[in-house]
């Protein structure tokens, strides 16, 4: 499983971002659901989330030239500095046991997984994920309402429709997002096996 | 009815939802229910603006960490390293005048940079903001650099063109050079002379000095070829280019506000062409021009008063004098979110005084002079564009929120600023009149008219040494534009 076409891509992406640091863009993009959404699911709050989630990238684009290939996705290398700066986080705030216990456990999920399943198993990864690919309408409903925490009267008057429609937008977006987190198993294969499917049945 | 239905219920649920202490969550059954694992993703959504911010972080980061391929190819022996006050204002500067490219920026300490490089065609220069607690100082602490840079470039007309229009002043027009140039030298608002040439001719050294040796005798005290009249600054002596002329009925009045709460020195007073005062003070380092009435003055007219931001070392002092002088309360002072402690008060004459210390070294914010005009259009974008049209002004950056409304922007006009913020409640327009000097007055009026200003009066020499035109912009503001031609003595 392990020398899937995911992780050819992958080793791609990483060999020429080691050469042009300018290409760690597309690494950036390609897992930030995945950090952010391990790093907020144990930090519960925003603020500190983005903190440590900015900390793991900068940590990783300066030290990118020691990662070095051996069959272990590069998804697994960010979730170890994640993993740490969490823990620093929660050593600053006196709760390390509690992360003394996740660290083990993830050591163990690291060594095993493929990116495929790295990048498709969080279901809160997912929801960052479609939200992303929302139409942009609702994404920015979506957006307002939960991550700037705006009320429905505020959203309407700065994209500038009723809030009836705003509410709508927010419902279909919501359903969108609903059925995204809704794991389907591949029902037709159709040829190749797609992204999505691989994950639980990996 | 019934999806209408859904919309209203998800809704009032998501209310409930974010109300509550994150991690608790309410029982759902039915069609929300089917929600009920969206909720706490949602709850943790990544803002936006953090997900932008932070790849444009990384990217510039990443730029940093490049191999410096580029680099090596230009590297060069000497370097000019300029220490600026608002060395971000001066790479944007660069940038716009010049046709620079930021290689890097080292943020720091504070707010300042401590160091970035820029690429001036194929010459890097170096740059750092003023640090004066490690003595280190640019130009416009010293009055002056003693430095000119030269730029070499293809076309000196087409460069030096974009320079002024982006800012820079003309210091000596450009013009054929006996040594096989064609030059020109710039000043910027930063306090730095550039010497923009584009090479003309091949001579050897002998036949340069040989030229050299005939002008020489030309320019012979006794030779008739002496120009006829001697060179002055187009900026009169004590002045920048810009200055703002308050035309107010009880112009004394306002003066002696000025004096009891700025401590205002006054430099010039005499009754005007119009029969009015007209009045030049110095406050700190700037200079405002008042004209109009008093005591035992002819004039009658309307007056115009003005808005402006004041740096003064102790703003509650500073208000509490205001208000004994006269002055009624806009705001008291309090702690500003953008590290300024702010009050404001509005005269006897209608002027608005911003009155600001700036928290940390010094109480005026980097860069910024003792009082700055201020604007209150109801849109800054177009206003904007008139200034950078009419008088290649520049944007030195501007805050606007969510809906667009721009709530501050500062504009430099040659090495003068004007601060803008879009009207809003007590803070309407207040059209008012600017002394502009400018290297070539009947030039930059034509620029004006081009721009959309109307013409008050056509460029003429006055008896005070000054060449003006006048004109009035679109937004009711009128414009002196003015080139110093003869120094006089008071």
């Amino acid at each position: 499983m392990k020398d899937s076409k995911i992780e050819a891509d992958d080793r791609l992406l990483v060999e020429a971002a080691q050469q042009d640091p300018s290409r760690f863009a597309e690494l950036y993009e390609l897992n930030f659901d995945v950090v952010y959404a391990f790093v907020v699911r144990q930090t519960r709050d925003r603020d500190a989330a983005q903190d440590i989630t900015s900390e793991v990238f900068h940590d990783a684009l300066a030290n990118l030239g020691s990662f070095e290939w051996r069959g272990i996705p590069f998804l697994a290398w960010l979730l170890r500095i994640a993993s740490n700066a969490v823990a620093d986080h929660f050593h600053r705030s006196a709760r390390n046991r509690r992360v003394a216990e996740l660290d083990e456990r993830l050591e163990v999920q690291l060594a095993n997984l493929t990116t495929d399943i790295l990048t498709n198993w969080d279901p809160y990864a997912r929801v960052f994920r479609s939200v992303k690919e929302l139409p942009d309408d609702q994404r920015r409903v979506v957006e307002m309402r939960f991550a700037e925490e705006k009320s429905i009267g505020e959203i309407a008057r700065t994209i500038g429709r009723s809030e009836g429609a705003v509410k709508q937008l927010q419902f279909r977006a919501l359903q969108t997002l609903r059925d995204a987190l809704a794991f389907k198993p591949a029902q037709k294969p159709q040829g190749k096996a797609s992204k999505k499917s691989g994950g639980r049945n990996g | 009815m019934a999806k209408q239905n859904q919309f209203e219920q998800l809704d009032k649920l998501l209310d409930v939802i974010l109300s509550r202490p994150r991690g608790s969550m309410p029982r759902v059954k039915g069609t929300l229910g089917t929600f009920a694992r969206v909720f706490p993703p949602l709850l943790d959504l990544p803002s936006p603006d953090f997900r932008s911010r932070l790849k444009a972080d990384l990217q510039r980061r990443a730029l940093m960490a490049s191999k410096p391929t580029v680099a090596r190819e230009i590297r060069q022996t000497a370097t000019a390293y300029l220490i600026v006050n608002n060395a971000a204002a001066a790479i944007e500067f660069y940038k716009n005048a010049f046709g620079a490219v930021e290689v890097m920026r080292l943020d720091g300490p504070g707010p300042r940079i401590g160091h970035a490089e820029i690429r001036v065609g194929n010459s890097s220069i170096y740059l750092a903001d003023e640090f004066p607690e490690y003595g280190v100082r640019g130009p416009q602490s010293f009055g002056g650099s003693p430095v000119t840079i030269n730029l070499e470039v293809e076309d000196v007309d087409a460069f030096a063109a974009k320079a002024v229009a982006a800012g820079a002043t003309v210091a000596r027009p450009i013009q054929d050079q006996f040594y096989g140039e064609r030059s020109g030298k710039f000043a910027d608002p930063f306090g730095y002379t550039w010497n923009i040439s584009t090479h003309t001719e091949d001579l050897t050294g002998q036949e340069m000095q040989r030229r050299m040796d005939a002008m020489k005798q030309e320019g012979d005290p006794s030779s008739s070829a002496a120009p006829a009249t001697p060179k002055v600054n187009f900026i009169r002596k004590g002045f920048t280019t810009l200055t703002p002329y308050l035309v107010l009925q009880d112009a004394a009045g306002a003066i002696d506000f000025l004096k009891s709460t700025f401590a205002a020195e006054e430099v010039f007073r005499d009754i005007g062409s119009a029969g009015g005062i007209h009045c030049e003070v110095r406050v700190g380092d700037s200079m405002m021009m008042i004209g109009g009435g008093g005591p035992a003055v002819s004039w009658k007219g309307e007056s115009r008063p003005m808005p402006f931001h004041v740096y003064v070392k102790d703003t509650d002092a500073a208000y509490r004098r205001a208000l004994d002088a006269g002055a009624t309360t806009l705001y008291e002072p309090a702690d500003m979110p953008y590290g300024e402690r702010s009050s404001g008060v509005k005269d006897a004459s209608g002027n608005f005084w911003y009155i600001a210390t700036a928290r940390g070294d010094s109480y005026k914010s980097l860069g910024a002079p003792t009082v700055q005009p201020y604007m209150h259009p109801r849109r800054a974008e177009p206003v904007m564009r008139f200034l950078k049209q009419a008088f290649g002004a520049v944007n030195l950056g501007q805050h606007a929120d969510a809906e667009g409304v721009v709530h501050h922007a500062t504009i430099a006009i040659g090495d003068s600023h004007l601060e803008l913020g879009e009207a809003q409640g007590p803070y309407q327009p207040m059209p008012g009149m600017f002394y502009l000097y400018v290297p070539d007055a009947d030039a930059m009026y034509r620029s004006a008219l081009a721009a959309g200003a109307t013409s008050l009066y056509e460029p003429n020499d006055m008896p005070y040494g000054d060449r003006v035109g006048g004109v009035k912009d679109p937004f009711g503001n009128e414009w002196c534009i003015a080139t110093h031609f003869k120094d006089m003595t008071p």
